[in-house]
């Protein structure tokens, strides 16, 4: 990845619709060139794709919470096979620390945050669970992966 | 929040590809590129959409690990220590939320001394009275379009 490329990213990470003719201008290479090494970003899986963000509490109306679970780790695949496959987990991962399983939930209500919470406090391999509910939208950072 | 056809479909085509021409939805719905131009410049107003942005895959520009931090913070900082926390570029998404955390944040980092210094930053922080850290394995991410890691 050269400056140029850098560029690219930086200014579709702010906004990923801005038209290839205005990052052409700011680089002073053609639009073309922009074209060709946003599709080499894509193909190298640099860059997985671009998206929109949506507001949780517009759009569906819910809440996140983040959820540390304690388990064995004999256990940790048993749990992840059932839990992954739940509605509103929008992420879920291995860990290392005080939980072996943490991950991010979405809830459309206070009820289904607390059904989910039940059906994983249900599950026999579960040690300890704890959920913890956001108390406003995330926010993204404006200038995450600093490249150097 | 009432969300018609048109809204949902311009959200549900932006999410797969942020970059869709305006004109190739218009055409899908029978409607001008216009009104989708409209429609969208409104969604965005009325903070349905908060923006778009580019997915990266971490590991391909040398962060190998995502890290989750616990914070605990000295009462009543919350919202200044969240303003400070979110601006450090390994973080990549923070918020304040209700129990044995103050604040919680996800981070990339590119090794373990990458990790120490990121985490010696934080605790030196004034206001900042305990900082747990956790770091993720294989992580899957089943819903991009609401939570971005």
């Amino acid at each position: 990845m050269d400056d140029i490329d850098k560029k690219i990213i930086r200014i579709l990470q702010t906004n990923a619709r801005t038209p290839f003719n205005h990052i052409s201008q700011e680089t002073n290479v053609s639009r073309d060139t922009i074209n060709n090494r946003f599709n080499s970003l894509c193909k190298n899986e640099i860059i997985r794709g671009t998206t929109i963000l949506l507001n949780p509490k517009k759009t569906i109306e819910g809440t996140f919470a983040f959820i540390g679970i304690k388990t064995k780790m004999s256990d940790i695949e048993t749990i992840l096979a059932q839990i992954k496959r739940m509605a509103g987990i929008c992420s879920i991962s291995k860990a290392i620390g005080e939980y072996q399983i943490e991950g991010i939930l979405l809830g459309k209500s206070m009820e289904e945050m607390s059904q989910t919470k039940e059906i994983i406090e249900n599950i026999p391999e579960v040690i300890d669970l704890i959920v913890e509910m956001f108390v406003d939208t995330p926010l993204l950072c404006p200038q995450n992966f600093e490249f150097d | 929040m009432n969300l018609d056809k048109i809204d949902n479909r311009i959200i549900s085509t932006l999410v797969k590809n942020a970059r869709t021409p305006f004109r190739q939805i218009a055409k899908e719905l029978n409607v001008s590129p216009d009104t989708i131009a409209n429609r969208f410049e409104k969604l965005k107003k009325d903070k349905v959409i908060l923006g778009s942005t580019v997915v990266l895959n971490p590991e391909k520009i040398g962060y190998a690990t995502i890290v989750r931090f616990g914070f605990k913070i000295r009462p009543t900082f919350s919202s200044e220590m969240l303003s400070t926390i979110i601006k450090i570029p390994s973080i990549i998404i923070a918020t304040k939320l209700m129990g044995e955390f103050d604040v919680i944040a996800l981070g990339v980092v590119k090794n373990f001394d990458h990790l120490f210094i990121l985490t010696e930053t934080f605790v030196q922080m004034p206001n900042i009275e305990k900082v747990h850290v956790s770091v993720w394995v294989k992580t899957l991410r089943l819903k991009p379009e609401y939570f971005i890691i």
